[in-house]
């Protein structure tokens, strides 16, 4: 057979394919870009997701050794642990005292960090004077603060809010300060050829429209300041979360250890769901609509 | 030049340079703008439209000559010169009609004052059932409606335009432009707008001046008499016009020697 022969063989084949299937569909695919899901299967794939996590954590336990399996309780048994904590240890005292720590020195760092960024974001030259220093206390670790703060406050509450809003402070003024020099500069233009004043201006129009923006960014770092919580917490403390997950790690009761990650992950998200929904009260015009 | 006593704006020798001063984007432009006539800023991209009518604005400076209306010399923006943008700022967390009240407020009137004529305006700019919506529930024509009525609320003497509809598909432009012509009829402000649409300035305008690029300067400055002072309602009548047709020409021919000056 010579090589033009195979060739047309070939040609053949490819048009007896396109015969069989003359009809050709768009592909069903599982993973397919741009397609957005609704809320029922949102739900549903939330759904799955956990109960897939849950079960590998059930047959993690199982696969362990009998000897060592209260290294790595079931999720029943920590969920159990944390309702024993509610109602024989007072567990929401402490889940109380962490709380009002992480809130109260978020509140305190967002009221500078807002006025700070919106300032900064809105004046160039006061950004010029204030960025580069503060830039630079982002890199450094919050618990490196730790000993340095012990011998300002001691053991005391102080340490550990101060502690906690070093932790969010520096990074909530550089999201806010782009925040607000996202703004659209023709919103600026059109306030000014009105004859808007820099204050109307500032705090009518730049502050105003990265105000969803700003909510965003709160949302974010907040879920931050609750990751420095066990840090803040392991130090000279008596009480909050971190304190009782310190202290059953010393009795290596890791039920308790995991009951406070539990607790932890549960308050944290529901600061998320809180921040959403003060954005969807404070912002109608800005909803999505849904397609 | 010398300034005329009916020139709402008067615009003497201005240069604009950018770039530390070495490039020139409006090069030594005296203009004047009678009262009450609508001007078209027409010419290639880059050749200076937009920066001239900014600085008319306030919005910026030039690096020589001076501007002035009404006698007084331009320091910065203010609500006797409206400016309407290409891009939608009308604000987002205001309606429709708090937008248009916006402005109003700002120049302190008062409450019940502002609600009537914002409610008049948005009727004029056909948005009257549109008045509790906010921007984002709106079409680009329609936001575009909202930032005109903001505008006239602060009744400026000067409307300045740049390229007000050039983001709108041609249709919503089309209805744009007749809705202008209403606009300039009731209003009778000193208008300048900028636009690329050789068609639109014709219908709107009563002068065009022609810009030509590198440097920004005066190509030509012509007035469209063959209108003979009418406007009119709808578009098409003024395409059957005599003399329309040669000054389209006329300007198609301008605007190919520029491009081909490159
Ligand atoms: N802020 C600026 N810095 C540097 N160059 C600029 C600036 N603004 C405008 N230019 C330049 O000046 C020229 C004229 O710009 P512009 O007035 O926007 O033109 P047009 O509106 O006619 O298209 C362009 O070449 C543009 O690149
Ligand atoms: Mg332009």
């Amino acid at each position: 057979m010579s090589s033009s022969d195979v060739r047309q063989g070939d040609k053949a084949a490819v048009v007896a394919q396109g015969q069989r299937t003359p009809k050709k569909e768009r592909q069903k695919q599982f993973l397919r870009l741009l397609t957005p899901v609704d809320s029922k299967q949102t739900a549903i794939y939330g759904v799955l997701g956990a109960a897939a996590f849950f079960l590998l954590w059930e047959v993690g336990h199982y696969l362990t050794p009998e000897e060592s399996r209260r290294f790595l309780p079931s999720p029943q048994h920590v969920v159990g642990t944390l309702i024993r904590l509610i109602e024989e240890k007072n567990f929401l005292a402490d889940v109380g005292i962490s709380l009002y720590r992480v809130i109260f020195s978020f509140f305190v760092a967002t009221v500078i960090a807002v006025p700070l960024g919106v300032f900064m974001g809105c004046f160039s030259n006061m950004r010029a004077l204030i960025n580069p220093i503060l830039s630079g206390w982002r890199y450094l670790p919050a618990a490196s603060f730790i000993p340095l703060l012990l011998v300002w406050f001691g053991p005391t509450d102080t340490q550990k809010l101060a502690l906690l809003f070093l932790g969010v402070i520096f990074f909530l003024v550089a999201l806010i300060l782009d925040n607000t020099e996202a703004v659209e500069k023709s919103l600026v233009e059109a306030a000014l050829t009105m004859g808007a004043n820099r204050w109307q201006i500032v705090m009518g129009v730049v502050a105003r429209a990265a105000s969803p923006a700003i909510v965003d960014s709160l949302r974010n770092m907040i879920a931050v300041s609750w990751t420095y919580l066990v840090i803040a917490e392991i130090v000279a403390a008596q009480d909050g979360i971190g304190a009782v997950m310190m202290r059953a790690g010393r009795f290596l009761k890791v039920d308790i250890i995991m009951a406070g990650i539990l607790a932890i992950g549960i308050l944290g998200v529901l600061t998320d769901i809180a921040f959403r929904l003060l954005a969807y009260w404070m912002f109608p015009w800005n909803r999505k609509r849904r397609g | 030049m010398t300034p005329q006593s009916n020139a709402a704006i008067t615009a003497q020798n201005v240069t604009r340079k950018y770039l530390g001063g070495s490039f020139t984007a409006v090069d030594d432009v005296s203009l004047d703008f009678p009262e009450a006539q609508v001007t078209a800023f027409v010419g290639p991209s880059g050749c200076g439209k937009t920066t001239m009518l900014r600085m008319i604005a306030g919005l910026e400076d030039p690096t020589q000559g001076s501007i002035s209306v009404y006698g007084e010399p331009v320091l910065g923006p203010g609500p006797d010169r409206g400016m309407i943008f290409q891009a939608y700022t009308s604000f987002p967390w205001l309606t429709a009609l708090q937008n248009v009240e916006y402005g109003m407020k700002i120049i302190g009137i008062g409450k019940a004052e502002r609600r009537e004529k914002a409610e008049r305006l948005l009727q004029e700019v056909h948005l009257g059932h549109a008045a509790d919506s906010y921007p984002s529930q709106l079409s680009g024509g329609m936001k575009q409606r909202v930032a005109i009525a903001r505008t006239l609320a602060q009744n400026p003497t000067v409307l300045l335009m740049d390229e007000p509809f050039g983001a709108l598909d041609a249709q919503v432009r089309w209805e744009m432009q007749e809705m202008m012509i209403e606009i300039i009829e009731v209003e009778k402000k000193t208008v300048i707008m900028v636009t690329h649409d050789i068609q639109e300035a014709i219908y709107l305008a009563d002068r065009i001046v022609f810009f030509t690029r590198n440097p920004g300067r005066i190509k030509q400055d012509i007035i469209l008499d063959f209108k003979g002072g009418k406007r009119f309602p709808q578009k098409e009548a003024l395409l059957a016009e005599p003399g329309y047709i040669d000054v389209e020409r006329q300007l198609f021919a301008w605007m190919r020697e520029e491009i081909q000056s490159g």
